[in-house]
Order: structure tokens, then sequence, then C-alpha cells
């Protein structure tokens, strides 16, 4: 029996945003809801970079007044993730942002935003 | 040069005075001190990359951990946990870089005799695409690896869309498209290493795999390495991704296309190693390899024989000759890493050359679809005779410098026990003289069905066009200066 | 069984659809490279199975040249296989991927 977490519940919200977000940017026709289902994306793999570093019973890993050396590397949440899950955010504001802009010179083009027919292949 | 410092001074340097520069020529936006400033830093980059000694930079800023004392060190040669993020600067990284600028510096003065509007956001992003290559090949960590990835794909778009063609927007946006989904990728590949190992520098995870193994994680190593391949055919534009990549390379300015490649192939190279050196004892994984660049070089170079314009041609070689790349470093073996990235090295030459020389057409009123025929040898002879010379470079024929690195391929297949690839490479060099020859013989030889413009070729082209067919026939007929920097880095040590 | 010349004219019908006039006979030597090479490409590629099995090889080289002769030609579906139509282009990665994944997981 697999004793349930809040890590193993973080697991499995990550991977269902994760699962979703790609369901929605294969399937979906509609460019901006594509770029919702990224932002979905997005956030299950900060989700799974945050489930990762939680520790059970633990505490912020910032050094306390009072906190023994050793008790703060036994008990502290692992701290790269967070700086992962940062860097993720302000990449994943910058790609949004460049989808969108993509998205509205393209529409100006095309009056449509379904993808089927703006992004149709050519030939050359 | 063979001093190993723990925090190497040019290794900073080599990315942020890209950064810098990419942030002062965008301020100034459209006047004419862009071009020196931009001429200027590109130059001062490549002096700094040929001078540069070897070592580390280790951010930071404290010593490694050796497991076997218990003590701390910074010294780089001793075995311990870097326990940080870590660049490398060694003779591969170097070669790779000194190219780059090079090919930046001409980019740089290509595009500054061509455009004259918008040239500083266009100029800020050659920068930083180089900025991201240059990271990327100097990473040993996975988190700047994720990083210069998401970047670098970032910038290859704001490149892209900088042509201004509908076609470049749509090719921007497929890109950017996948550039998402890749990144994601990478970053559940990185949260799952981290997760198993505890560490995010290449080297720990090693270190750690190997010494207190993962016996029951295998599973989610391979789930790692499936998002890795995804960043690798996404990062080089390998099977399937090649019909974005290749369209990438089309839609954008030749000279763009010239550091794209360049940057393409820098993080094959990057990503190929890291790969093999964390997922390489695993089973299946370099069968899974061979197969993608495999199956890369053959579709590119029978779509570059269908292809109608010379650009586009040229755009399903570079994916194709990518696949010669990656198949290199998918061996395995020395032979095989050796091959792969002295292939890269002498690829990013000789697409160049071709590139450059496609760039020329551009001032002969835009001479590059073969519908026509423009008899371009008539009114322009060197320009013939030089992109004749890039053709037999990019087919491998000897003494140009596409011969030495494949032979070095097809030696390591066949001592892999391969023999059909080699075949496959050796037809991939004949396809690839064949799709070349048919675009020259219709653009430049055959007597003209449509007049062109009488063009006069800036002299930066011109020279650019010679320097590097110099570069490709010294390199062809003196392998060793550049396999001096590979083979030691290789069989040693100084792999990222 | 396709011949030669029945490929010819099968491309000739499908190039006269968007081609014509000049540079017709460039972009038909193209198609035609292009088609005979994959045939090649395809032959040798079947027979890296002797890796797993020489028999097998064997079947599958031939299975394979006759198929790709049969359904001549080829590279029509190849060109439209290989369109950048995000859609398409889609499909494939995630084919890619799963093969990847199925392959490592269970080989391993």
């Amino acid at each position: 029996m697999i004793e349930v977490t809040i890590q193993l519940l973080g697991f499995i919200a990550a991977a269902l945003l994760i699962v979703i977000g790609i369901a929605g940017m294969v399937f979906l026709d509609n460019m901006i809801k594509k770029i919702i289902a990224f932002t979905l994306l997005s956030d299950g793999v900060n989700l799974l970079l945050v489930a990762i570093g939680y520790i059970e019973g633990g505490v912020v890993p910032i050094l306390l007044p009072g906190m023994s050396i050793t008790e703060f590397t036994m008990r502290a949440a692992l701290v790269f993730p967070i700086g992962i899950v940062l860097t993720n955010i302000v990449i994943g504001v910058s790609t949004t942002a460049i989808l969108v802009a993509l998205v509205i010179m393209l529409y100006r083009r095309y009056g449509t935003l379904k993808a089927s027919v703006i992004l149709k292949g050519e030939r050359r | 040069m063979m001093e190993l410092v723990s925090n190497l001074w040019s290794i900073p340097l080599i990315v942020i005075i890209p950064l810098i520069t990419a942030v002062i020529v965008n301020a100034i936006y459209d006047k004419e001190v862009i071009k020196y400033i931009s001429i200027a830093s590109a130059l001062i980059t490549l002096g700094i990359s040929i001078i540069s000694p070897y070592g580390y930079h280790w951010f930071t800023g404290h010593p490694a951990f050796d497991p076997n004392t218990f003590t701390f060190t910074f010294d780089p040669g001793i075995p311990a946990f870097r326990l940080s993020l870590e660049f490398v600067y060694g003779p591969i990284q170097q070669i790779m870089i000194v190219i780059s600028s090079l090919i930046l510096v001409f980019c740089v003065i290509l595009a500054t005799v061509g455009l004259t509007k918008r040239q500083g956001p266009y100029m800020a992003t050659i920068f930083l695409l180089f900025a991201s290559a240059a990271i990327i090949i100097m990473v040993n960590d996975l988190y700047h690896l994720w990083i210069a990835v998401e970047i670098g794909s970032l910038i290859v778009v704001g490149v892209v869309v900088a042509s201004g063609t509908s076609i470049s927007h749509k090719a921007a946006l497929k890109y950017a498209f996948f550039s998402a989904i890749s990144g994601a990728g990478l970053a559940v590949a990185l949260a799952l290493l981290l997760g198993i190992t505890g560490f995010a520098n290449v080297s720990d995870i090693i270190r750690i795999m190997n010494t207190v193994g993962i016996s029951g994680m295998e599973k989610i190593l391979y789930i790692s390495f499936g998002f890795f391949i995804l960043a690798w055919m996404y990062a080089g534009g390998l099977a399937p991704i090649h019909p974005l990549k290749s369209e990438v390379y089309g839609a954008s300015y030749p000279h763009a296309t010239a550091v794209l490649q360049a940057q393409s192939k820098l993080m094959l190279v990057a990503i190929g190693i890291i790969m093999l050196r964390i997922f390489g004892t695993l089973p299946f994984i370099k069968e899974v390899m061979i197969f993608l660049s495999v199956i890369t070089m053959i579709l590119g170079v029978v779509l570059a024989l269908i292809q109608i314009d010379f650009r586009w041609i040229i755009a399903y070689l570079i994916i194709s000759h990518s696949g010669l790349v990656t198949l290199g470093i998918a061996l395995g073996t020395k032979d095989g890493i050796i091959g792969g990235v002295f292939q890269a090295v002498n690829d990013i030459i000789y697409m160049s050359v071709l590139l450059f020389c496609c760039e020329a057409l551009y001032y002969f009123g835009g001479a590059t679809s073969t519908k026509n025929s423009f008899g371009i040898a008539r009114k322009s002879p060197w320009l013939c005779a030089a992109v004749l010379l890039g053709a037999f470079a990019a087919a491998g024929m000897p003494p140009f410098n596409g011969f030495q690195s494949e032979i070095i391929l097809i030696q390591a297949s066949l001592n892999s026990g391969l023999p059909e690839i080699a075949v496959i490479i050796l037809m991939v060099s004949i396809t690839t003289l064949i799709a070349l020859l048919r675009a020259i013989y219709r653009i430049f030889l055959k007597p003209p069905e449509v007049e062109v413009l009488e063009a006069k070729i800036p002299k930066a082209i011109n020279f650019g066009i010679w320097l590097f067919i110099i570069l490709t026939i010294i390199i062809g007929v003196y392998p060793d200066i550049a396999l001096r920097f590979i083979i030691p880095a290789v069989e040693g040590g100084f792999l990222p | 069984m396709t011949s030669i010349a029945t490929m010819y004219d099968k491309l000739k019908k499908y190039l006269d659809n968007f081609i014509i006039g000049r540079g017709y006979t460039n972009i038909m030597t193209g198609y035609i490279t292009g088609e005979l090479q994959f045939l090649i490409f395809i032959i040798i590629l079947a027979s890296l199975f002797r890796i797993f099995s020489f028999p097998l090889a064997i079947i599958i080289l031939v299975l394979t040249g006759a198929a790709a002769i049969y359904f001549a030609p080829t590279i029509i579906n190849i060109e439209k296989e290989n369109s950048n139509e995000l859609n398409r282009v889609l499909y494939w990665f995630l084919i890619y991927f799963a093969i990847i994944i199925a392959i490592t997981i269970w080989g391993g």
C-alpha cells in the first residue's frame, strides 16, 4: 500500500498538469488556448520541482538564530529547486510574451486564431 | 595553456561582453556607431577566446569537497564533488568558440553592410545568440544548460522574425511553440536527475551514479533521457523537428543563418556529450541516438534534392550534416566523438562559405531560385568559383576539411562494426554534391533565362568567403591544426 | 509492379499541378534522384537488422525493397509527411517520443 504523502500528491498534481498542458498544446486548434496550455505545462513543471524539494516535517532553508547546523541540514527543504522554479517562471513569462506577440502579428494578417489555418504547411 | 584554474577570468568575459554589447546596441537603436561597437566587441571576444588559458569557473565561489579525505579544495584537478554550477574552458570549447567568434565577426560586418533600419535590436539578438551558444558549449551543469537552451531558442525566434516576411513569422511561431515544449521537457529531465542524485553538476551526478549507485531508479533515468533527447532534437534540428529548423534556416538572412547553424552545432555537441556521459552506460541509449542521427541524415539530404531555392537546399543540408555530427557522438567511441566534434567544426566553416555566397546572391536581385537560370558565372566568376569550392568542401572531397572529418567518421563506423552506417555517410556526401551542383548549374553556369542586376558585391563578403575557403583548405591539408585541440580533450579530460 | 516509366509519369502528373514552365526538368531530376536515393537508403537501413538476426534481415530487406518499388513514387509521401505543418510535426514528434521511451524502458 503506497503511503499518501503531500509529496506524492504534489507529484500526481504535477503529472496531471503536465499531461493536460501537453494535450492542450497538441490537440487544441485555437492559438490562445495553446498558449494557455503552455502555461499549465510550465506550472506543472514548477510543481514537480517544488515537490522534489519538499521534505516531510521540514523547515524553510534559512539558518535561523539558535538553529544548529546539523538540525538545519537534516530538516531544511532543498533550496536549489526554488532557484530553478524562479528561473522557470521568468522563462515562462518570456516565452508566453513572444508567443502572444507572434500570434497577434499573424492574426492581423490571417484574421483567425486557428492553428490549422495560420500554420498550414507551405510549398516553397 | 594547460594551466588549470578554478576561477578562470576569461569565461565570464566570453559571456558578459556579448551580453553588454547587446544591451548597448539595443539602447542606441539605429545610429552608425552600432557598426563600430559591434565589430569591436566581436573582435575582442575572438581575441579573448584565442589567448585564454584553460580552466573552470565555479559559481558561488565555494570549494569542492573531496569525499576520500573529507577536505575542501579549490584545485579542479582533484576528483571531488564540485557542489556548484560550473563552466569549463578546455580545448574543445576553445576551438568551437574561436570558430563561432570568427563567424560572429563576419556576420556582424555583413549585417551592418546590408541592414539600415532597426540595426540595434537585430545586432542585440545576434550577440545574445552567440552568448547562448558559448554558454552551452562551456557548461558542466544542467541548470545552466537548460537556461542557455531556453534563452537560445527564444533568441533564434527573434533572429528569424527580424527577416520580416510572413514566412519568417510563421517559422518563428512554430519554433517558439516547440521551444516551449522542449524547454519544459528539459526542466523535467533536470528535476528527475536532481531528485535521484541530489546534484545538478554533471560531474557530481556521474560520480554519485558510479559510487553510490542508483539501482532501482533506471526507469526514471530513461524518462529523463527521453526528455533530454527531446531537447537534443529540438536544439539541433534532428528528425522530427527538422522541418521547423530548416524553415528557421531558410527564412532568416543568410549571414544570420551562419550564426544559427554554428549555435545549433555547438548545442548538438554539448548536449550529446552530456547525454553520453550521464546515460551512456545504459542499454539502448547509443542505439537510439544513432537511429535519430541516421534518420536525420537521410531525410535532410533527400529533402534537399527536391528543393527549388538555393537557401532551402543549404538549410536541409545543414540539417543532414547535423546528423553526421550527432552520429559521431552517438557511436560513443573515442574515434566517433573525435569525428563528431571535428565534423561540427568543419561543418560550421564550409556551411558558412555557402551561406555567405548565398548572401552575395542577394546583391544580384535575390537570384537564389533554381526555377530560373541566371548565368551569374559570367558576371561574377569568382563567386562561382567560391560556391563550387564550398560545395566540394561540403561533399567531403579532398583537399577540403569535410573529407578529413568524414573519413574519421567512416573509420569509426567500421570499427564499431557498422559498415552500413559508413555506406550511408558516403551516400550522404555524394547526394550533398548532387543537390548543390544542381542549384549551382542553374544559378551560375547555365546561360541566363532571366537577366539579373549588375551587382557590386561588398568587399566584406568576398573577404569572408575567401577567408573561410582558405580555412577549409588549410584544415583539409593539415587536420592536426584542429585535431590537436579535440583529441587530447576526448582522450584525457576536459570534456564538459 | 510499378515500372520506371510509370513512376516518371506519376511524378510528372504530381509536379504538373504546381510547376509550369522554367526549371521543370531540373525539378523533375531532383524528385527522381530523391526517389532513387531514398530507395537505396531504405534498403541499407533494412540490412542493419542483421545485427539482430541474419534471416530476419534478408526477409525485411526483400520486403522493404519490394514495397518501396511497388509504392513508388514514395518521394511525394516523404515530402508530404516532412512538411512544416505544425500538426504534422507534432504528430511525428509524439510518435518518435513514444518509440524512444518504449525502446529504452522495455529494452532496458
